[in-house]
Order: C-alpha cells, then structure tokens, then sequence
C-alpha cells in the first residue's frame, strides 16, 4: 500500500467474514472487499491479485507446461490432524448472521460473483457446472464461465477477441478425455482452459481472464446489495 | 461531624473504585460482545467497537492506576472484608488491561507463523484437492483450501511481490 509492505493478521469477525489489521499501522480491513474500514489507511483498497481455484492436478500440469517454478504451502507441523477434508459441510451447518430471501437462493448457496463497470451478478456454482461454458452480458461486456476439464475448476473470460464477442460452446467429440478438453468458438478457434486458443485464427492469442469471488449468497449480497442473479 | 465527613467520603471513594473496575472491563466486554461471530454487526456498531478498541489499551492503564490509588487510600480504613473488595478491583482492572492487548481471535484461529513450502512433486495432496493458486511472472504458488479454510491467512512474497492469502 503506497509502496509500504504490509502483514496482516485475524482480528475480528464482521458479519461472518474476517477483519484484518495491519502490523505497520494497525489499520482495520474487511477480508472480502479488501478494503480499510478503520484507521489510519482508512478508504483505501488493495489490489486483488488474479488468482484461480483450481484442483491440485490441473494446478500441476498447468504450471509444469508453463514451466513455471512451482510450489505448495506445506502443512503447518501440528497442525496436520486439524485439517478437515470436510469443513464445507461443517461451515454449511453454522448459523447466517443475515439473510436475503427473495433472489431465488438460499443463503449459504455458493455463487461466482462477478463485478463489471459496476454492477454486480452472482452466478450459482451448480448452475454453471452444470451448463459450463455459461456465458453472459455484464454492463454490455460478454463473459463467459467455464467449468475446466475436471469438473471442478473454474474461470471466467471476456468472450471477446479481435473487437468481437465470440460464442463459446463444448467440443462434444472431447467429452469424458480430459486431455484432449477444449472449447469451440464459432469463428474455428479452439480454446484451452487456461482460455487461451490452439488452433484457429487467434492461435497463441489468450481471452482476458475475470477476476470473481467465489462466495457464499448471504456474505456477496451484503457486499453488493445491488446485484442480480443469472437465472437462465 | 468528622466523621460523618468520613464516612460519605469513603462512600464517594468506593463508588468510584467500583465505577472504575466495572468501567475497565466494559473496556474489554463491549468489542468483545459486538465483534463475535455468527452475529450481526451493522455498520456503527462496529465502528463504534473498533473505536473502543483502539482506546482501550491506555484507558484500561489509567482505570488501573486510579484503582490503586483508591485502594491505597482505602485499604489502612477497611475490614479485612472490605479489602477482599478491592482486591476484586485490582484484579478486574488488571485483568481487563491484559485482556485488551490480547488477540484473542488469533487463539481461535491458529495464523500460521512461518509457511513452508515444497515442490508439486513432494506435496502430498490428492489430484482432487483444491488449491487457492497465484501466478506471478514465472512463479506460481499453490494454497491447499483444506489448509487456507484452517488457518485462514498468510503472508507471502511471490516474486517479490508482497501478497496475503486469504481464505
């Protein structure tokens, strides 16, 4: 922040998502918006890094075909017992400290919350695994959300190359062969999920890819009251 | 008349010791109550905790200081019960000092102190496992979810680039 580096650390909880403060100026951060809510660097916002969720195998072959210098947070020593494989299930058991009804979700339903030229749209988690590529219009900018050769892995993209919105769908012939996954477009270019193209005119040429949040509906509608939900 | 002058200052001292003592560990129970989890906190509810928060440190000093200067004063005058009062007092403020410098989130929490990392090939995680990843320039770190979704937050330098991991 302003060229100073600072470390954070859990200092409190607001609506079920984490405050931070800062060791350099004890300034007080809302984990979800990055943002200063108290203090010294009150008003100010960090920058989200572009980041992925991805499974540990995708993450894998992805960085060895890059070939990048690739490493894995180690367990912390004693703690190793304290890792649940199941903690979704436990989370999903606490109590919501708000609740918007009338949006068609329940409040600890997972959505992909997506935010463009300001306005905001959630996107059901099992919704766009089940209809991956989805693709949609944010303040007139087409996106498209794909679920990766695994199933699980998610991305978003601006569907738009060259100055023209592309129509993204699955290669039915690549269905069940992960290696050979792609997507089509309708101008002959196939697309890996890294969202870059392997063949066709835009080969080598990669889409931008689109920050989102992966969220629970309660914690994202109280962060963007305004958003609407994609329902197709 | 002496000493009715006494008595109803001894009650005024008394009054204060224990406005103090109570008002030292508000100090510490007023953030406390507003900030716990599964709760909703609105906007200047936690504004306002934060704030006492933040002045709670020096406060907490000064209420122990004035408690032991009222207990110092009372003390040689109080029966043996009476001194079980304001040993009460004592401890409460004191108490209530420690208690505000505390973190006591990172108790629940468990940060982690110092990561260590190891190459794709060591980690010992199944294909299925979900990470948090980050690419920048050549280097790419993977944050298993299971561990993130424990520890919650880390401090991390990715080619020189200061970043904190979040889950």
């Amino acid at each position: 922040m302003r060229g100073r580096e600072l470390h954070f650390y859990l200092a409190g909880i607001n609506n079920q998502n984490f405050l931070m403060r800062d060791r350099e100026t004890g300034s007080w951060w809302q984990q979800v918006t990055g943002r200063a809510i108290s203090g010294e660097l009150a008003g100010s916002a960090l920058e989200l890094m572009p980041n992925d969720e991805l499974t540990f195998a995708l993450w894998k072959s992805e960085s060895s075909s890059e070939q990048r210098h690739g490493l894995v947070l180690a367990p912390v020593a004693g703690h190793e017992k304290d890792y649940d494989e199941e903690w979704e299930k436990e989370v999903a058991k606490y109590p919501v400290p708000l609740t918007f009804p009338g949006q068609g979700l329940q409040d600890r339903d997972v959505i992909l919350g997506v935010t463009l030229g300001g306005q905001a749209r959630a996107f059901p988690l099992a919704k766009v695994r089940g209809q991956s590529p989805v693709e949609d219009k944010i303040a007139g900018v087409p996106v498209a959300l794909v679920t990766g050769p695994d199933g699980e892995s998610v991305r978003v993209f601006r569907s738009q190359w060259n100055g023209l919105d592309i129509e993204l769908y699955r290669d039915a012939q690549s269905e069940g062969q992960s290696r050979e996954w792609r997507l089509l477009d309708s101008q002959g270019n196939t697309w890996n999920f890294a969202g870059c193209a392997t063949s066709g005119p835009a080969s080598g040429q990669c889409l931008a890819k689109i920050n989102f949040l992966k969220d629970y509906w309660f914690d994202w509608k109280n962060y963007n009251p305004r958003t609407t939900v994609y329902n197709h | 008349m002496n000493r009715v002058m006494n008595r109803s200052e001894n009650r005024g001292l008394w009054l204060l010791l224990g406005l103090l003592a109570m008002f030292s560990l508000g100090l510490f129970l007023m953030p406390a109550f507003v900030i716990r989890p599964f709760r909703h906190q609105s906007e200047r509810a936690l504004q306002l905790a934060i704030a006492v928060k933040r002045i709670a440190p020096a406060l907490t000093v000064a209420a122990f200081l004035g408690v032991l200067t009222l207990s110092a004063r009372l003390w040689r005058r109080s029966s043996s019960v009476a001194r079980t009062g304001i040993v009460m007092t004592l401890v409460l403020s004191v108490a209530s000092a420690v208690m505000v410098r505390q973190n006591y989130f990172e108790w629940m929490f468990h940060p982690i102190a110092a990561a260590g990392f190891v190459s794709a090939g060591d980690a010992h995680l199944g294909d299925k496992e979900m990470v948090m990843a980050v690419r920048i320039g050549r280097e790419t770190r993977a944050y298993p979810i299971v561990q993130m979704a424990y520890h919650h937050i880390l401090n991390d330098t990715v080619a020189e680039e200061p970043i904190a991991v979040t889950y």
